[in-house]
């Protein structure tokens, strides 16, 4: 298999090679787990919108795709965030296999872990806190990798990652959890300038997963690094109720969750803080006018999952139609 | 030359500038052996800048310095220009202030002005709304503009600035410019920053003004309030652009967010005259801003309300005067088109001075190089200018080089108070 960062250079090899069959089946796997898991947890899957109106303004730069919906400048989604929000007034506990596209910026072309267009296991519940969200991702990582260890062990094989490398996470042990600053203070201490203020970036997310051997979690991110929803933390302000998990072994970010902001007002200030116009967000912000419960909920990256079950070395290798950002693909 | 004006500034000796260069710094050399020179009785001065003097002192022992380094009496050429500008190398403590999509920059003129800027290695801050007028490709766009720049300027020196207003962040203005192929050697060689515009200096508390036609109109509709009432015969309207709402906190998480999103981007942030401009100045370099510029409410390019030109916003001498001494880089802009301003600007506080009206009229004398004649002759009175203070770096200026009759530095206990 070819284990550089570039984009496969043909899709039948890519998708005629027993390496990408195997991570595909890998993935087929992952998905009959989350809704085995989920549907046993009494979620209902719901299928979300590809275009509308507005769409999550994400962070970290990546450019919207616009849309000519009959005259109309509609987005392809970013990510599921508004519709999820708004579905729990329909049910409870939702999940969907979200498909999102985003056009990150061309340096994230060499991270070995972004994709233009990429899937989220999507899930939100209605009146959870940020610890239920985390013990929901927590026992569906759990799970997933279980499910994979125990069926997967041929696709394992020809990819030659070895299953112990599951070992400390599925020994029952809880996840660690650390915060945002003692995350920065550690970096600081190694000599990486991470910025207090702004996301883990990707260098000092490789080096706090190379330290691990198994997923961990992330909390509390400063207010201007994450969108509009991720709750502000009553008792510290400037901090959100959220969290990313990370895995180990240097793979990083797999997961990003929080509580949510569901107050109307509150959503139109942080919507202001974040630069955005609400204008554009005119059903959501009807919907949350007229109440939206409060919720938490997470979305796990499908092919970064894939891309640490299978121990690939890039993103792209979990995708069967990979496109990295700014490379022209099919 | 068009039909570009700028009744209230003095527009005949920039343009004469843009003909002459540094020539015109002097008085005319027919009157050279001839003419008894003395302070010029022109009308009153326009502003309590311009009623400012600077105030070269007898001692100078920073001279002293200067004489000791260089084993010689220093000269104005020993004066070194080359500054930090919101991040930026720049050869001279000068910028392009931000003129958008307003009529007067249209055709050639943003492009003309940022060939220049470029070649003569001073940032370039390119206004709002551009796009969604203009669009972001095509001969008036903002990437024309950008590269225009880009392919002027020398290694090493300048940047990129663009601005981003309420509509702009619908058209996602910095999300395209930070991820367009064409704009990577700026991004890659730290070349490029995004401006965060809080307000409009020559009307403060209202957004950009266009006027459009009824088919412009009928396009840009959904985007921004039209306003028919402007053009009764006819059939111009009014195009109004939203100023936004800014809190202490709106402003804070605005540039963390800029910062988390644009790593590789410097950022600025531009207040309005505000009477709260030292508090909100305060807010934006805490939050990690590269640079605060600030409009007087003299300056400006754009239309505007007969009454906000003439009657809302603080002067740039007052903003100088509430900010104090900043916590980070300041720069500011405000009928600035001559050294003798621009120094007395930065002996009170700022890092840097913009130049917009003064440059476009430039430009629009002298499309090839208007702006770099205006620049010459700026750079020489500079180095006059500085020197003849006994200084020979523009850091080196503050406000013991200023004298008013209203007295120049302001109580350190109003300072305290405006910044809350």
């Amino acid at each position: 298999m070819d284990t550089t960062t570039s984009a496969p250079v043909d899709p039948r090899a890519h998708l005629t090679s027993p390496s990408t069959r195997a991570v595909l089946r890998v993935q087929h796997r992952v998905l009959d787990a989350v809704r085995e898991h989920l549907g046993g947890e009494g979620f209902t899957e719901m299928l979300p919108p590809v275009i509308g109106p507005v769409t999550d303004p994400g962070a970290r730069g990546a450019k919207q795709v616009d849309v000519d919906y009959y005259g109309h400048r509609y987005k392809l989604m970013t990510s599921a965030i508004l519709y999820k929000q708004a579905s729990l007034t329909a049910f409870d506990r939702i999940f969907c296999i979200a498909p999102n596209v985003r056009l990150e910026p061309l340096e994230t072309s060499s991270t070995s872990r972004h994709l233009a267009e990429f899937h989220q296991i999507d899930v939100e519940v209605a009146g959870a806190s940020r610890d239920d969200a985390t013990r929901v991702a927590e026992n569906l990582v759990v799970h997933v990798v279980r499910r994979v260890v125990e069926r997967c062990a041929p696709e394992l094989d020809v990819l030659g990652r070895d299953p112990d490398a599951f070992a400390d996470l599925l020994s029952g042990q809880a996840f660690d959890r650390r915060t945002h600053a003692s995350a920065v203070a550690d970096l600081h201490d190694t000599g990486h300038a991470q910025n207090p203020d702004a996301e883990i970036d990707w260098t000092g997310e490789a080096l706090l997963s190379s330290k691990s051997s198994r997923p961990f979690f992330l909390t509390d991110y400063p207010k201007g690094s994450r969108g509009f929803y991720d709750r502000e933390n009553p008792a510290a302000p400037g901090h959100l109720l959220n969290f990313d998990l990370l895995a180990p072994e240097g793979y990083g970010e797999l997961c990003s969750g929080s509580e949510r902001e569901h107050e109307y007002a509150t959503i139109v200030a942080r919507m202001r803080e974040t630069g955005e116009n609400p204008a554009k967000y005119a059903w959501y912000l009807k919907m949350v006018r007229e109440g939206v419960p409060g919720s938490a909920g997470f979305g796990i990256g499908l092919e970064r999952l894939v891309r640490y079950l299978c121990g690939l070395d890039a993103v792209w290798q979990a995708n069967a139609f990979p496109k990295i950002p700014g490379v022209v693909s099919p | 030359m068009t039909a570009l004006r700028a009744d209230t500034f003095p527009e005949d000796a920039v343009r004469e500038r843009a003909r002459l260069g540094a020539a015109a710094v002097f008085p005319p050399l027919s009157d050279y052996g001839g003419a008894l020179l003395g302070e010029p009785q022109g009308p009153a001065p326009a502003d309590a800048l311009d009623a400012t003097r600077l105030v070269p002192p007898v001692f100078m022992p920073r001279r002293l310095e200067k004489l000791i380094d260089l084993a010689r009496e220093p000269l104005h050429g020993d004066v070194d220009l080359e500054s930090t500008v919101g991040g930026f190398a720049a050869r001279l403590p000068l910028y392009l202030s931000a003129f958008g999509s307003t009529r007067a920059v249209g055709t050639d003129l943003g492009r003309a002005a940022a060939a220049q800027a470029g070649a003569l290695g001073i940032p370039m801050v390119v206004g709002e709304n551009v796009v969604p007028v203009d669009g972001f490709t095509g001969e008036r766009s903002l990437l024309a503009r950008i590269t225009a720049y880009a392919d002027h300027a020398p290694d090493g020196v300048g940047g990129v600035v663009v601005q981003q207003s309420t509509e702009d962040a619908d058209a996602e203005v910095w999300n395209r410019v930070y991820s367009d192929p064409a704009t990577r050697p700026l991004l890659e060689s730290g070349r490029l920053g995004f401006e965060l515009k809080v307000g409009q200096g020559a009307k403060p508390g209202i957004g950009g003004l266009t006027v459009v036609d009824r088919a412009q109109a009928d396009r840009l509709a959904g985007q921004y309030a039209l306003e028919p009432l402007i053009d009764p015969a006819g059939d111009r309207v009014l195009r109004c652009a939203s100023p936004g709402t800014f809190t202490d906190e709106i402003l804070r998480q605005q540039i963390r967010l800029m910062r988390n999103n644009y790593p590789r981007a410097r950022v600025w942030v531009k207040l309005p005259p505000g009477r709260d401009v030292a508090a909100a100045a305060d807010v934006a370099w805490q939050a990690g801003a590269d640079a605060v510029t600030v409009d007087g409410a003299e300056g400006g390019s754009g239309w505007a309300p007969t009454a906000s030109l003439a009657g809302v916003g603080l002067p740039l001498a007052e903003c100088l005067r509430r900010i104090g001494s900043p916590r980070g880089c300041l720069l500011v802009s405000g009928r600035v088109w001559e050294g003798l301003r621009a120094v007395k600007c930065l002996a009170a506080g700022a890092t840097a001075t913009g130049l917009g009206r003064a440059a476009l009229l430039a430009v629009d004398e002298n499309p090839q190089s208007g702006l770099t004649r205006l620049v010459e002759a700026m750079t020489l009175e500079l180095r006059l200018l500085i020197s003849a203070l006994g200084k020979y770096h523009p850091s080196a200026l503050s406000t013991e080089d200023l004298w008013s009759p209203a007295g120049w530095p302001v109580p350190a206990e109003q300072v305290v108070a405006a910044r809350g």
